[in-house]
């Protein structure tokens, strides 16, 4: 099947999710209000609360949602063939992520654009924020834990990526140096570091990078001592003034994106490629997950993010001029994530190249999870084949750019799981971890280090270990989307609204994540890998958790109902 | 034009949610955004109070927003005419740490501007495009 034939349909039913189902969700369940004052206008200040057109909303929304995390997991995925990881991204875009998505910035804007977490105290109970809190803790450390291998990984498969993804680092500081004490123009510094840094792919090809030879020396795998190098560096980055490094990488992060996303969908228009993958991969080997419940949480980002309700609450709902803007700005942000994923799909099937590319990088799941970021990066050197790039240079690109949106995202998923730390350590008296700085990123990295480093059983297998760590990584972001939805589903009950548009997609996350955390639990404790079984138990634990304060909420908000003869505009207090 | 106090990009995992208001108020590592934001307030509020009876759309973006922001300063450009010297000059200096554009055209760039500063120079240039506004 011609790529772009999939591409041509998938946008076509995105195209009628927006038209029908976004506009059935904003006038039939959030019950848009063209009227409503906004907080964007009711406390505009040009600080915190600005009414911002739409369209610069959704470009500063879509370029925060956007990142490495939608590549991944389509790109595991499609092991059990391209057809159920392009449905679940389809049909999780249109019917969980654009819910999810639309409705917190909604919720948000008719609570005084209260953050998400804080929301949940105030529509489910108290217990939520900290329910909260806990998943983020996790949600962050497996992040920290998955993109380093990530990284690792693409070190090891692309060593000419190496030099491209160092020179990002002086780079980055001169721009940093420009924009933020000269107060110089951005444009012109970012343009010219992103040439460079294409300029030296080239150069890194010429001059390849690897850990072959250390780590024969050492009598360790080349993986570990990237890993360890990548969080030595998150480290050193982390405590770096964000101005330095962190802020001046979202300049280039920025542009990469347009680029990227232009060379992948361009290149599947111009080559015509075909997808050589089968629909339905039925020669899975003894042992292999099963697609129900993994699929769904093997793709989060795609298909559904809970990371989207904090963009969404945090600053988008404090700029949204008009509630009826929310439908474009949220709605449409995931139809743009989704399109990411759809991305990594065809690069993993169709810019893979043969049939029997194809079985041998996803011959087992383990190969498929090893080879998935290796196979998207060689997808898109095809991909940009057919525009004229050499299929070489093309890889080394693609390699790149997820390696510098990575990097960025552990640059931040440090320095917030050092704040956390920081802050349980205000909360148990613990002095020390609250003032010294050192010790907090110590702990916020070596937590995540462990996992990464970490052989699942039996001798340690990087592919395996990485799937599983992918798997827990994804539970973690369903549960949030999950919160997310509780509170969503809360609120349009206490108006006396159909909730099913949020229940549907919440009861179904639930029952997906508990089933296949559960499924983890026996498989854990039979191979003896006690660290993921303790981190599965307690994310198991707190998806049971939410499970009983969200049907308590909906519970209670149906009998104030009942009680009060239907819903009303005001949002429901929590019991304590 | 100012940033917001957060980083913004590949944050589909981990970004947005630093910054005063976030989640966990992490407001320190971004102080300096957070200066330029109540600074750019400011001038903002000054406009919006100067400007209320004029046909005037303030908005405030953040530079990083990339695909938003190059194609509108173009846009703005060509449909004032500005030269295509001009037109270089609105994106280049335009795209900046805190700047203020008026219809493609560069008013300040690279510092924020006393607002009663600020307010002159959007008159000035209200009353160049239409030699009747005050």
């Amino acid at each position: 099947m011609p790529a772009i034939f999939v591409v041509v349909v998938v946008l076509i039913l995105f195209f009628f999710g927006y038209r029908y189902y976004s506009k059935y969700l904003a006038e039939k369940v959030f019950e848009l209000d063209k009227q409503f004052v906004t907080p964007a206008h009711e406390f505009e200040d040009g600080v915190d609360y600005v009414p911002t057109n739409k369209h610069i909303l959704f470009g500063h929304h879509f370029t925060s949602v956007a990142g490495a995390a939608p590549i991944t997991g389509p790109a595991i995925a499609v092991f059990w063939g391209w057809m159920p990881a392009l449905l679940w991204v389809v049909l999780g875009t249109i019917f969980a992520s654009g819910v999810h998505d639309f409705g917190s910035i909604v919720v948000s804007v008719r609570n005084r654009a209260q953050n998400i977490g804080t929301l949940a105290s105030s529509v489910i109970t108290d217990r939520a924020r900290t329910l909260f809190l806990i998943i983020i803790f996790f949600l962050l450390t497996l992040v920290n834990a998955v993109f380093a291998i990530v990284m690792a990984t693409l070190f090891i498969g692309n060593p000419g990526a190496v030099i491209p993804a160092v020179l990002i680092i002086p780079i980055a500081i001169a721009i940093g140096q420009l924009i933020y004490r000269r107060r110089m123009s951005a444009i012109l510094p970012t343009i010219i570091s992103v040439a460079l840094l294409y300029a030296a792919i080239p150069v890194g090809q010429a001059f390849p990078i690897t850990m072959e030879g250390p780590a024969a020396l050492l009598g360790i795998e080349p993986n570990t001592i990237w890993i360890v190098l990548i969080f030595a560096y998150t480290w050193v980055a982390s405590r770096l003034p964000v101005w330095l490094l962190l802020q001046p990488r979202d300049y280039i992060n920025s542009y990469q994106l347009f680029v990227a996303l232009g060379v992948i969908f361009l290149g599947v228009a111009v080559g015509f490629d075909t997808i050589v993958a089968p629909a339905f991969n039925t020669d899975l080997p003894a042992g292999s997950p099963f697609w129900f419940p993994f699929l769904f949480i093997t793709i989060a980002c795609g298909a559904i993010s809970g990371f989207h309700s904090l963009v969404a609450s945090g600053t988008t709902s404090k700029q949204l001029a008009n509630e009826t803007d929310a439908r474009y700005v949220g709605y449409m942000g995931s139809l743009g994530e989704g399109s990411l994923a759809l991305a990594a799909i065809l690069a993993c099937t169709a810019g893979i190249g043969t049939f029997a590319a194809w079985q041998e990088s996803y011959v087992d799941f383990s190969s498929a999870s090893g080879n998935a970021l290796g196979n998207f990066v060689e997808g898109v050197g095809y991909f940009a084949s057919n525009l004229g790039i050499p299929v070489a240079l093309g890889t080394v690109f693609a390699a790149v750019v997820v390696i510098t949106f990575a990097g960025t995202t552990m640059d931040t998923g440090v320095r917030l799981q050092r704040y956390i730390i920081q802050e349980i350590g205000e909360i148990i008296g613990l002095r020390r971890l609250v003032r010294n700085i050192t010790l907090a990123t110590s702990i916020a990295v070596l937590i995540p280090l462990g996992l990464a480093l970490y052989p699942a059983g039996g001798g340690g297998d990087a592919g395996f270990a990485f799937g599983v760590l992918w798997r827990l990584f994804g539970t973690t972001n369903q549960l949030t989307a999950g919160l997310a939805l509780a509170v969503i589903a809360v609120w349009i009950m206490s108006r006396g609204r159909n909730p099913l548009a949020a229940i549907i997609p919440l009861v179904f996350l639930l029952a997906m994540t508990t089933w296949a955390l559960f499924i983890q639990l026996g498989e854990f404790f039979n191979e003896g890998a006690w660290l993921l079984l303790v981190v599965d138990a307690i994310v198991f634990v707190l998806a049971v958790w939410l499970i009983v304060e969200s049907a308590s909420a909906m519970n209670r908000v149906r009998n104030m109902n009942r009680n009060s003869g239907g819903g009303s505009d005001n949002t429901p207090s929590p019991r304590e | 034009m100012r940033e917001w106090d957060a980083q913004v990009s590949a944050s589909g995992c981990c970004g947005r949610i630093g910054g005063k208001h976030s989640e966990f108020g992490e407001g320190e590592a971004y102080a300096h955004n957070r200066v330029e934001m109540e600074r750019m307030g400011e001038v903002y509020r000054a406009l919006k109070k100067a400007l209320f009876d004029e046909d005037v759309e303030l908005t405030v973006v953040d530079p990083r927003n990339a695909i938003w922001l190059v194609p509108a300063l173009l846009k703005d450009a060509r449909r004032n005419g500005l030269s295509i010297r001009d037109m270089w000059h609105g994106v280049t200096k335009g795209v900046s740490y805190n700047s203020i554009v008026m219809d493609g055209k560069v008013l300040f760039s690279g510092r924020i501007p006393k607002p009663e500063a600020a307010v002159a120079a959007v008159r000035a240039e209200l009353a160049s495009l239409s030699p009747g506004a005050a």
